[in-house]
């Protein structure tokens, strides 16, 4: 297949040539590398590649991708990371308006009667275009394997050739893309060619309050798959309340390197944080390509539940073997045995039995030097905040994070609302007034694979996270059948959560379709007390309160009572996390110094809004962070 | 020991063993407060009514409705002058009716009344009383006359600018920065503060408040008096009335200096120190940023009186 230059300008086109998504299990080649968490199977491709970047598709170098390519004037640029922020392109901060409001003029396709927009994207004066090159050998250790390259994220739409052949084109921005490289690999001297577009019709459903970029701005890497591979791991762990028993009800998906292969073998365990094993099961490989096993057993002692106060977390490790007895594939996991449900009786989430209360944040991903290419450390720095000030839970606001947020969250007990990538506040909201007329996704059909899709994505990644309590839909996109398409696959798919949605506040004709609970945002007191005084359908939170801009959260306490007074009312997550603001080098003074929106010429934009945290853009705490702890802490105490 | 008093043709100069004060009639206000070896006043201090406006100050509109108390935190006027010395009146002017005194004259107690009125519509009035005692202590008083139509207030009490920066203070009351609606977290406790840290908020805005204080002491070590080394440091400690507290910031830039800064490399370089000790402070909302006020409780009206004092130390 050949790329496509107009599958920017169509919703119906955003994965092509992708592997589906799976879960974010680890693979090692035996079980010294899972002990050591270095695996053999995994090459990384982050560091220096060659960049060129164009400022719309019209002059893009276009053969860039061909072996005998000139690629003399192309730059260096470092991978992962922002192309405004190696310098390219201008750096732009805004909130609800997207981004090209008063320069360009652009609907939706399909909106208003309307069909494709031919070229909205594709032929757009302005519509930059990052073309990276990297070359690399191949790791002897992934040689003669199948092997997979994995993009953990790219902003905003991407077409990649291996060694000139085109291999597939992506968008969602924030979740991993995988293509497989096996038909064009070589040992050495490859030549990765990837393309990246700012903006395609993915921009009308990514319009989230942040600094707008494109690029690789998370890591690049290839994995093998050995002759036995987990393709897929859905490990349910059940906690009965009634009983104390946990119930493992796995489904493993396993693929061949083809057809023909003599049967393997696969081991199963699972043990206690001591290491203790606690279930053995061996199956039989099939001498097919690809096979899902399962799995169900209720585990003869009582487990210990996870939680907040207590995150106990048991090990998983699958062990493939081939028809010679060797080891091919190991797959470590730590799952989490817990209940979350609506009690239908008093209509409250319980965790384990328990009201649940939500002492919770809204987190982007921010570093004031890199953007939302955040590090390790900028990661457990942040668990550390959260455990030092009493905060329990995070919403991934508004889109899915860096892939080892969702294990940190499951060791630190941090329950997580876990958001599908998912904005299209311009669309129906213009100067605070609820205006639909040309809403994304509305109920288009030629929108709504599109965010069903981001919605799997999410599911399928991180499935097995015990954090994850809520799958979010997204944020602020009004809310019509597309939506409801995407709460139906959640709710086909997983018992384990519940699924919260905010927008259908502003569209409750659909509130028995979407959303699990009342969603609100920045409620006042009296409009939470309104609700559940009056008869309430549904167990209440606020997905965003406590807007902290500048000198801010006075008034926390009319909040923190409610939960002593409704035992509907469940707590809410406060906005923010961390102001957004980049360090630059002062055009005056050459210091070092802080700006925000509207700081680099950016027009139109909304200014110090992108400063909401209760962090300040270089992770210090706030003063509010005091009134936070104290709050939080008061919850923490009376349980 | 008495103090001594020196009636002069402009000021009154009230003298002791180790501090020396001058209220001025001409300038309207306290013309040096030298206790502890220094200076502490670089000009009178004046009744405060505005706080460098918060995101949330503009994005309700308070910042709109309020504008007029920006113009009389900067432009109030001394409108009258009254002294006495242990009850008995002095004369204002002071000359020449001052031209029946000998240099000689002492009193246990001097208390001076200045009266200042705001450039608002309607206008008021704010009577502020300095009453020292024999042993140095000053007793200071601030009243505010509410008047029908008068916006709300960000804050309301006194502001003094002090020659150059203080090298620290120290206060008695709660951890970190507090306001009325945001203070359940803070501590009692005693804090000292190196510096005069300015809250890194993106856009400058009010920072640095601190409720409930029973005392802060300001330690200075440099001044602008040529004859002073600068070897020394020197502290004055400001106390609540027994039984009270009050809130203080203590900045090294006024509430317009922060407001007129868009970033923090804007500001000026610190060499002032800025001390509001107040009696009243609006709290800093938190519900949005584009419209929520702060919650009822934590208004300041502009139509009630507000009254509160402290002790200069």
């Amino acid at each position: 297949m050949e790329a496509d230059i107009r599958w920017l300008d169509d919703p119906k086109v955003f994965r092509v040539g992708q592997l589906p998504a799976h879960s974010d299990h680890p693979i090692y080649g035996d079980v010294e590398e899972a002990a050591e968490g270095k695996s053999s199977l995994v090459q990384s491709l982050d560091g220096n590649w060659e960049f060129a970047y164009s400022v719309n598709a019209k002059s893009r170098p276009v053969d860039f991708y061909r072996e005998n390519a000139d690629s003399a004037q192309f730059d260096t640029i470092r991978v992962p990371g922002h192309i405004e922020l190696a310098g390219y392109d201008q750096i732009h901060y805004i909130n609800t308006m997207y981004p090209w409001e008063g320069k360009i003029y652009r609907r939706p396709a399909y909106t208003l009667g309307k069909g494709l927009a031919e070229g909205a994207f594709s032929e757009a004066e302005y519509n930059p275009v990052g073309s990276y090159r990297k070359r690399f050998h191949l790791a002897e250790d992934l040689r003669g394997k199948r092997v997979i390259i994995c993009f953990e994220g790219v902003e905003q739409a991407i077409y990649v050739w291996l060694n000139g052949h085109f291999v597939g084109y992506a968008e969602d921005s924030f979740t991993p893309s995988e293509f497989d490289l096996t038909p064009y690999i070589k040992e050495k001297d490859n030549l990765l060619a990837v393309e990246v577009h700012k903006r395609s019709t993915a921009a009308f459903l990514e319009d989230q309050d942040f600094f707008r970029f494109f690029g690789i701005f998370r890591s690049v890497e290839l994995y093998a798959k050995p002759q036995w591979h987990v393709e897929d791991l859905w490990a349910k762990p059940y906690f009965s309340v009634e009983d104390g028993k946990g119930t493992l009800d796995a489904a493993i998906k396993i693929s061949a390197e083809g057809e023909g292969q003599r049967p393997g073998k696969m081991r199963v365990c699972l043990s206690d944080a001591n290491g203790k094993c606690l279930l053995e099961q061996t199956q039989i490989l099939q001498s097919q390509a690809e096979q899902t096993l399962h799995l169900r057993e209720t585990l003869a002692e009582k487990v210990i539940p996870w939680s907040h106060e207590n995150p106990y977390l048991y090990q998983l490790e699958i062990t493939l073997t081939d028809s010679e007895g060797e080891v091919t594939e190991v797959v470590p996991y730590k799952i989490g045995f817990r209940d979350f449900a609506l009690d239908p009786q008093d209509k409250v989430m319980k965790l384990n039995g328990e009201r649940l209360v939500i002492c919770g944040v809204n987190r982007h991903e921010w570093n004031a030097a890199s953007g939302r290419c955040i590090s390790m450390e900028d990661m457990k720095w942040d668990i550390a905040c959260f455990k030092r000030n009493n905060i329990n839970a995070v919403r991934t606001c508004h889109y899915p994070d860096r892939m080892e947020w969702y294990t940190l969250c499951d060791e630190a007990g941090i329950y997580m609302m876990a958001e599908t990538n998912l904005e299209s506040h311009g669309s129906w909201q213009k100067m605070g007034a609820v205006e639909p007329s040309w809403n994304v996704p509305g109920s288009l059909p030629e929108w709504k694979e599109a965010v069903v899709d981001r919605a799997r994505t999410n599911f399928e990644c991180y499935k097995n996270h015990p954090s994850i309590l809520f799958w979010s839909l997204g944020n602020e996109s009004y809310a019509e059948d597309d939506i409801a398409a995407m709460q139906q696959f959640f709710k086909e798919k997983d018992d384990l959560r519940l699924v919260h949605y905010e927008g259908v506040f502003h569209n409750k004709a659909y509130e028995d379709v979407i959303s699990d609970m009342e969603s609100r945002m920045y409620a006042y007191p009296q409009e939470i007390i309104d609700y559940l005084e009056n008869d309430p359908k549904k167990p209440y939170l606020l997905c965003e309160y406590m807007h902290d801009m500048g000198n801010s959260l006075g008034g926390m306490k009319s909040y923190m009572e409610l939960l002593d007074r409704f035992e509907m009312y469940q707590g809410g997550f406060i906005w923010d996390y961390i102001d957004q603001a980049l360090w630059v080098e002062d055009e005056v003074t050459g210091r070092g110094v802080l700006r925000y929106g509207g700081d680099f010429d950016d027009r139109p934009s909304d200014y110090e809004f992108s400063g909401n945290g209760i962090l300040f853009a270089d992770r210090s705490e706030k003063p509010a962070m005091q009134e936070v702890r104290y709050y939080y802490g008061t919850q923490n105490r009376n349980r | 020991m008495a103090l001594r008093i020196v009636i002069g043709d402009v000021t009154i100069g009230i003298h002791g063993q180790d501090f020396s004060y001058i209220f001025s009639v001409g300038s309207g206000g306290m013309e040096s407060l030298y206790k502890d070896g220094k200076e502490w006043l670089y000009r009178s201090p004046r009744p405060a009514f505005w706080r460098a406006v918060t995101d949330n100050d503009r994005g309700c509109g308070f910042a709109f409705r309020s504008a007029v108390w920006s113009a009389a935190d900067r432009f109030v006027r001394c409108s009258r002058v009254e002294a006495r010395m242990d009850g008995q009146e002095i004369a204002i002017p002071l000359a020449p009716a001052n031209n029946k005194y000998t240099g000689k004259e002492t009193c246990d107690r001097f208390e001076i009344i200045y009266t200042y009125e705001t450039p608002t519509v309607p206008v008021t009035e704010v009577t502020v009383t300095y009453t020292v005692e024999t042993d140095g202590r000053i007793h200071v008083q601030a009243d505010y006359c509410g008047k029908q139509g008068l916006p709300e207030l960000p804050v309301f009490g006194m502001r003094f600018l002090m020659p150059t920066a203080a090298e620290r203070y120290t206060y008695e009351g709660l951890s970190g920065e507090t306001y009325p609606d945001r203070m359940a977290g803070g501590i009692p406790g005693v804090y000292e503060v190196q510096g005069l840290p300015v809250t890194p908020y993106m856009v400058p805005q009010d920072c640095g408040m601190h409720m409930q204080t029973k005392w802060v002491e300001i330690v200075r070590k440099t001044s602008l008096d040529n004859t002073d080394r600068g070897e020394r440091s020197s502290r004055l400690k400001i106390t609540a009335e027994e039984g009270k507290h009050f809130a203080f910031s203590c900045l090294p830039y006024t509430a317009q200096e922060l407001e007129n800064a868009m970033h923090h490399e804007e500001l000026p370089p610190a060499r002032r120190t800025v001390v509001s000790i107040l009696g009243a402070v609006r709290g800093v909302g938190g519900i949005n940023s584009w419209g929520a006020d702060v919650e009822d409780a934590y208004h300041i009206s502009g139509e009630q009186d507000i009254t509160y004092g402290f002790w200069i130390e």
